[in-house]
């Protein structure tokens, strides 16, 4: 078996001189930081904003992750963003699934004292509808003819966009559904495809997975602020396990950012590095991880407003126009 | 069961010692082997796995620079029976043009030129958008006065005493640069050089669309303690906006629903109480529309929306006010714009109304409503103010009438800058679309590029080479004629074209493959083939040596 162990090695020298070739192009291909710098609008306000919400968990026991995304869906709604810029991509349903004991509701905490499922959930994305696919689609506007205005993504360059994920995830990926698997070099493609065609201002990114710092590490557009809930190698942490339920109902990560929310409302002037600040890695079980070398503004000088809440710019009419009546001589 | 003659043969074939025969057709069969895996396997997998990119034109998207600037030339008609001379009509051209440039500032290294010049024709105008009539005649007093009609026409009145050339080429330039300058400052690319002013009208108005949805609603928050309330919506819209629709037809279509809700509810804001009336202040209006329980969904799916929402607040919160500023001073007209979204009126019913009664507004009533409307709806179409010259006069010019085109809500002159305003966008959006496209498909080789795509591609390069064409042309006598309309809609086209190419659904059906995921693929798939290949062209290798050891031998022997 001479030949054929031969043949193996050019393989593997093969193999390697290709991936050396790969990351040298890599690296090539990658613009500098500076020309980037560039293109950074000034800072002056934004006009809209907009949230992006994605469980990609199907099934009971991932029950947390349900209501990890409906508490977040919550508080953006809380803070002012209304539903027609807020797209929800919800794989299950744990409400009204026959194991749960309390039907129709979803609760965050074992005290169950809100109902995350409340009386006004408008989930865009359902069941199987949530896809890599549709979420690539969603991002980067190619969406078919035919689709209706809630399940579009109809971002300017004046918007501001609140992307947050849960699921179950690893090094670089994210499952959707035990069936497919998102990468984190297809949402940093999408993100450049939205920049280059101006669908956003800013972005906030905030993903909480396991290894999830790994998934925004690929980044390269501008103008985007990432949090992820756990370093790479590391697991990120249910929280309250609920014994009427048998599951836990939220994760570590999620909760504390929703603990902080409580304290902040529509007219807040609290800013991301408050947020970022009040992350206790003893409480959260995994260090969270926050990149800014893609993002212009400083943190201290980002209100959570920016991306939570909903600006509405308004000019009072002193004028109006005398339509209809006869012209002056 | 016994081996079918053939198979026996072949079995036994295997144990017999081998005859020159069996080996030279082995080798026969390794041959076409590989040769059938080498011509028709490697490019069947070739073919089948290959992503299809069709060659898009990118030389030809290189070519547009934001450097190069789009020339927009202005024609004016001289309309006059004072005696002008044809020198005097090239002095004013020269001059008008000599200002035009002095009142330019510098352009951004990558801010889109345009530059607007102007020619100066004597006679009567055609009834073309960029063709304008200026009609002089001798002033009563001593004073320059420039009357602008809704038409595409303005008279200049010049006392017998002065010059009406400098007039002239004042009235022209200063008319020409402040458009070129409101135009540069519209748009996104030149956000540095915007004064706060124009940042601000810039965020109102909407991006050009060939479509808007608009709805008009009336919006009741409370019938069971208050009244209830109808509107003839229908007369109103005839009359007041129809006109208006009627007259950006040529450019977008404006789309006009209605809606009654009744039961609405209150916005999240409490109203101060005052007194005997209630009021808002301007800080809170900011929070004044109840997204989450005020229905005004639109089933249109992409065309940008605008509501215009008449608000009838309960019987106890009436006569509900808009205060400006810390002196209390009611806003006359009770409405205000909210940026991005449409506008908002409060109606104050009559004193005397009882709770349980039944109110429609007429027609004759909403036409302040929809004054308030229209002012508010140019303003998110993004007409500007003071088109096309503002009240206030210039040294040479003493008083500027503009007058308001009360038929319609919009002038030709306004009508005429807008659809410059949109040729601009357009065009920098069609060309900086088309640049990201070949930009994205360049750096992304798992990117399907269809046919359709660079038929569209090919398409809106044509639109955008039409829009010169459509600017810069003369008519059979020589004289310069430019068609403003035609390459707003050639602009608008180039955009919308490059647009639905760059956000086809095709586009993303191939994304990002690890190289393990290939590997992992394909490994399965080859090496089964693979394994019986390599041995056997490993066989017939050995074979081939030992024959050639062999007749080395028989050589040496025979030698001996």
């Amino acid at each position: 078996m001479n030949l054929w162990q031969q043949a193996m090695r050019a393989a593997g020298a093969i193999l390697a001189l290709y991936t050396l070739l790969c990351c040298v192009a890599l690296a090539v291909a990658d613009p500098s930081g500076e020309a980037k710098m560039e293109q950074f609008f000034d800072q002056d306000d934004h006009t809209n904003n907009w949230a992006v919400l994605v469980c990609t968990s199907r099934f009971w026991f991932n029950y947390r992750h349900i209501s990890n995304t409906l508490s977040m869906y919550r508080t953006v709604k809380r803070m002012g963003i209304p539903d027609s810029h807020i797209i929800l991509m919800l794989a299950d349903d744990v409400a009204c699934n026959p194991r749960n004991s309390y039907p129709a509701a979803v609760y965050d905490h074992p005290r169950k004292a809100t109902d995350l499922y409340g009386d006004n959930v408008e989930v865009d994305y359902r069941g199987y509808e949530v896809t890599v696919e549709n979420f690539i689609r969603l991002l980067t506007g190619r969406v078919s003819v035919d689709t209706p205005r809630s399940k579009r993504l109809l971002t300017d360059d004046k918007s501001n966009v609140f992307i947050y994920m849960t699921g179950h995830g690893g090094e670089d990926f994210l499952k959707f559904q035990d069936s497919e698997e998102i990468n984190s070099y297809d949402i940093a493609d999408a993100f450049q495809q939205m920049w280059e065609k101006k669908r956003y201002k800013e972005i906030l990114f905030v993903i909480d997975t396991c290894q999830a710092n790994t998934m925004f590490s690929k980044f390269y557009s501008p103008n985007i602020l990432s949090i992820g809930s756990s370093r790479k190698g590391e697991n990120s942490y249910s929280y309250f396990h609920d014994y009427d339920l048998g599951v836990s109902v939220i994760d570590r990560f999620t909760y504390y950012n929703l603990e902080f929310f409580e304290s902040v409302d529509m007219s807040s002037k609290r800013t991301m590095a408050d947020l970022v600040g009040a992350y206790n890695t003893t409480l959260i079980y995994s260090h969270p991880g926050v990149r800014t070398d893609l993002y212009s503004r400083k943190l201290n000088e980002t209100y959570l407003t920016d991306f939570f809440g909903a600006v509405q710019n308004i000019e009072l009419t002193t004028e109006a126009f005398p339509i209809g009546q006869p012209e002056s001589p | 069961m016994p081996l079918p003659a053939k198979l026996r043969v072949f079995f036994k074939r295997r144990n017999e010692p081998k005859t020159v025969i069996s080996v030279h057709s082995e080798r026969i069969v390794v041959l076409v082997s590989i040769l059938l895996v080498l011509l028709l396997g490697l490019p069947l997998w070739w073919s089948t796995t290959r992503v299809y990119r069709a060659e898009l034109p990118a030389e030809d998207i290189a070519k547009f620079k934001p450097i190069d600037p789009l020339h927009i030339p202005f024609v004016f008609y001289i309309d006059t029976n004072m005696s002008i001379t044809v020198d005097s009509i090239n002095k004013i051209e020269k001059s008008a043009g000599l200002l035009i440039d002095k009142q330019r500032a510098l352009y951004a290294p990558n801010e889109w030129s345009v530059r607007y010049q102007a020619s100066v024709c004597q006679g009567a105008a055609p009834k073309i958008p960029g063709h304008y009539t200026l009609s002089i005649h001798e002033a009563s007093d001593a004073s320059v006065s420039v009357d602008i009609a809704v038409g595409r026409m303005a008279t200049v009145s010049v006392p017998k005493t002065a010059a009406i050339e400098p007039v002239l080429a004042q009235l022209i330039s200063t008319m020409v640069a402040k458009e070129e300058q409101e135009v540069r400052r519209r748009r996104p690319g030149s956000r540095k050089s915007s004064g706060e002013a124009a940042q601000k009208h810039s965020d109102r108005a909407l991006k050009y669309s060939a479509e808007y949805a608009v709805t008009f609603t009336l919006l009741n928050e409370d019938p069971v303690d208050g009244v209830s309330v109808d509107w003839d919506i229908e007369q109103a819209v005839s009359q007041y906006i129809q006109p208006f629709v009627d007259a950006l037809r040529p450019l977008t279509k404006l789309t006009i629903t209605s809606q009654v809700l009744h039961h609405a509810g209150s916005p999240p804001i409490k109203p101060q109480r005052a007194s005997n009336y209630t009021y808002l202040s301007s800080d809170m209006l900011t929070h004044f529309v109840n997204s989450p329980s005020w229905n005004l969904a639109s089933t249109d799916p992409i065309s940008p929306m605008l509501n215009f929402m008449l608000y009838v607040p309960s019987l106890e919160s009436q006569p509900m006010h808009i205060i400006q500023g810390d002196a209390h001073k009611q806003l006359r007209t009770n409405a205000f714009l909210v940026s991005q979204w449409g506008g908002i009126t409060i109606a104050n019913l009559p004193k005397d109304t009882i709770p349980g009664s039944h109110i429609v507004f007429s027609q004759a009533q909403m036409q302040e409503y929809m004054g308030a409307f229209i002012a508010q709806l140019r303003e998110h179409i993004g007409i500007r103010r003071d088109v096309p010259l503002a009240r206030k006069g210039t040294p040479l010019i003493k008083n500027i009438r503009v007058r308001q085109a009360t038929a319609t809500g919009i002038s030709d002159w306004e009508l005429d800058a807008l659809l410059r305003q949109w040729l601009v966008d357009n065009r920098e959006t069609a060309i900086t679309t088309l640049q990201s496209l070949t930009r994205l498909v360049d750096s992304m080789q798992n990117m399907v590029v269809m046919d359709e795509i660079k038929a569209k591609v090919d398409q809106s390069l044509f639109e955008l080479g039409a829009i010169e064409g459509a600017l810069n042309a003369f008519d059979p006598s020589n004289a310069p004629v430019t068609d403003h309309l035609k390459a707003c809609q050639n602009a608008a086209m180039a955009s919308t074209l490059a647009e639905s190419a760059f956000f086809d659904p095709s586009m993303v059906s191939m994304l990002y493959f690890p190289d393990q995921h290939k590997y992992a693929i394909y490994l399965p798939f080859f090496l089964p083939v693979a394994l019986p290949l390599l041995t056997a062209i490993k066989r017939v290798i050995n074979a081939r040596k030992q024959a050639a050891r062999n007749s080395k031998d028989t050589k040496k022997t025979k030698d001996e």
